[in-house]
């Protein structure tokens, strides 16, 4: 799946701008960026839920616009299923049976079984875990090769978090589908992405995968004399400070890090475990990232 | 546009007013049917008192039992509404993103609303006359109906009441949500005798000029969408201008909700390049209402002052149409549920 120069404006407001970037098979694609980066409009837009003011979505080289049918291959699970909810499962099950060609019923069960999802005659009866499970589970039953989820554990529980993500990485393994994710949760993310779209004021900030990402950035506990010197801060991203402790990120290209480090002499130099909210928010955020 | 699956969710999602529809149906023609051949029953009974009486029964009678009174009219209504929820709730709820994502072109998705619509309308409406046709051609007044040709009875008024849906499925692609698609369809609906007697009042009061031979020429009447819900047709030529309409406006309707941006759903009007014709039409159309209803409140002996009357109703209306006219343009009814 190909997103190819997609560009998007709202009310005269460019959401997206020139986003270009592409889903190999089998991997799982992190959507990152902060509250109204334009990551829901990304998702909606590769679905053809929105017209782009410019670009396209390809699939096998050929336009979702264009062809909608392919579509077939496609599948958008939203952060609400509102749309469905005074479906009842039977029918649910009735119609996306007519509509994926490749819709597969036993396993459909197999998977309503597993997480002990019992039918219902309407989805708003289910709880919130249980109705983002059965999303799942009807997304997957597709055999939809793209499955795009938009805050798929927004608000979730540990056990129902743990549930689909469970779910998710099974999949891509076994079916080797693709799946793309717009998550707050980075923690997930890092469990489970192999590549990682940031996104900064509708632009792509970076398309990385996972390790090379973390790799950009190194992590570490600085304790200086005094205070940390203004010239310091101007290369790195405090994450905390705790007294004359300083917890910071440090770019990896900044050639100038080393000799400051050598010429400021730090008491206490320690370097810590990276994760991709530390990256997020040295790319991203500083002290107003909001997770 | 004949898939399965669209036409379940389109009735799922309009089962309450299909109905609704079907029981308005039932009362308006074959149960009606019933009651004028009781009442008719009725008249002949007391006739029968009078032997030099006898019982006259006139065509707008027959009329009457086809398409005239209250019940065209609340059926009009729910059709527009039936219309509304076919495409404008789904644009106030986030259903429309679930109907996109589907594998169906936006030009498959609207036949597929119209379609359905447009069946459910011939299906009711030609049960219904059916069963009411036969019932008077089985009563004692089966004569009657020589009294109408059958385009005034059946073809004129369903066409009028295809056109009417394919009007409001047509407004539901330039509105923004349902509310609006309603306003829409019924001041478009009977937008042209509207717009025309304010131009008449304003004329009239302003310049003295009086319109009293082509005040409503019949061309008029012909483009208000909404005259059709009394569609009584004399000829095959008049039985075609619904047709024509509707032909026209499911043409319109498809490249439109093709063209459709649903970001801007919850909103008053999908198109954005519509707001300053919106902001200006509507504005204007008020301060003509304000002027005109401002006016009738001067006394009759001060004709003197009902010009400045006018124009005090114009400026006041004007300023707070233009006020509301904006807010609505800008407001957003999308509802956004977890």
């Amino acid at each position: 799946m190909r997103v190819k120069h997609l560009s998007k404006k709202i009310h005269q407001k460019e959401i997206l701008s020139d986003i270009d970037f592409e889903v190999k098979s089998g991997s799982i694609v992190g959507i990152i960026g902060r509250n109204g980066a334009g990551k829901t409009t990304l998702l909606r837009t590769m679905t053809g839920i929105l017209n782009p003011t410019k670009g396209d979505v390809l699939l096998e080289e050929e336009s979702i616009f264009k062809n909608p049918k392919l579509k077939e291959y496609i599948i958008f699970v939203p952060d609400s299923s509102e749309a469905l909810k005074s479906y009842s499962t039977a029918e649910i099950l009735t119609i996306y049976k007519s509509i994926y060609p490749r819709f597969d019923e036993k396993y459909f069960h197999e998977l309503m079984e597993r997480f002990s999802l019992t039918s219902v005659d309407k989805i708003e009866k289910y709880s919130k875990g249980m109705k983002a499970l059965f999303s799942l589970v009807i997304a997957f039953s597709t055999r939809a090769k793209y499955v795009i989820l938009d805050e798929p554990t927004d608000g979730l529980d540990v056990i129902a978090k743990k549930q689909i993500l469970k779910i998710l990485v099974e999949e891509v393994a076994v079916h080797d589908v693709s799946i793309i994710i717009s998550s707050h949760r980075l923690d997930e993310l890092e469990f489970m992405a192999n590549d990682i779209v940031l996104i900064r004021n509708g632009k792509v900030d970076g398309h990385y995968e996972l390790d090379t990402m973390k790799g950009l950035y190194k992590k570490a506990q600085v304790v200086f004399q005094e205070y940390m010197p203004e010239v310091f801060k101007n290369h790195v991203t405090v994450l905390n400070q705790t007294g004359r402790v300083y917890t910071v990120i440090i770019d990896m290209n900044d050639k100038k890090m080393e000799e400051l480090l050598k010429q400021h002499q730090p008491l206490l130099y320690e370097e810590l475990p990276i994760s991709l909210e530390d990256v997020f928010v040295a790319k991203l955020g500083g002290d107003e990232f909001v997770s | 546009m004949f898939h399965k699956a669209l036409w379940y969710q389109n009735y799922k999602q309009t089962r309450m007013v299909v109905w609704i529809l079907l029981v308005l149906y039932i009362v308006h023609l074959p149960f009606q049917t019933l009651l004028t051949i009781e009442s008719w029953r009725k008249q002949l009974e007391e006739l029968s008192l009078y032997p030099d009486w006898s019982l006259e029964i006139l065509p707008f009678e027959i009329l009457g039992i086809f398409s005239r009174g209250i019940l065209p009219f609340i059926l009009m209504f729910t059709i527009i509404l039936f219309a509304c929820m076919l495409i404008g709730s789904e644009r106030n709820t986030r259903r429309m993103d679930f109907t996109f994502s589907l594998p169906f072109s936006r030009k498959d998705l609207f036949l597929a609303k119209l379609l359905y619509g447009g069946a459910m309308i011939i299906v009711f409406h030609t049960s219904n006359f059916l069963i009411a046709y036969w019932i008077l051609k089985q009563s004692e007044f089966s004569y009657v109906l020589d009294l109408v040709k059958i385009i005034q009875i059946y073809y004129g008024p369903l066409l009028g009441l295809l056109l009417i849906f394919s009007f409001a499925m047509f407004i539901g692609t330039i509105s923004g949500e349902m509310i609006s698609q309603i306003a829409m369809t019924v001041i478009f609906g009977v937008f042209p005798p509207g717009f025309g007697l304010l131009l008449v009042y304003f004329f009239e009061i302003n310049f003295h000029y009086y319109f009293i031979e082509n005040f409503y020429p019949t061309w008029i009447e012909n483009f208000t969408i909404l005259f059709y819900t009394f569609n009584h047709p004399e000829s095959v030529v008049q039985l075609l201008y619904p047709v024509i309409g509707t032909a026209v406006f499911t043409a319109l309707g498809i490249v439109l909700y093709e063209r459709n941006n649903i970001e801007h759903n919850g909103e008053f009007l999908i198109f954005k390049v519509l707001h300053p014709i919106f902001l200006i039409g509507m504005t204007f159309c008020f301060s003509l209402l304000g002027g005109m209803i401002f006016t009738s409140l001067t006394p009759w002996n001060v004709q003197s002052l009902e010009i400045v009357t006018y124009w005090v109703g114009a400026g006041v209306f004007f300023l707070f149409s233009y006020l509301i006219t904006k807010r609505v343009l800008r407001m957003n009814l999308l509802v956004k549920n977890k």
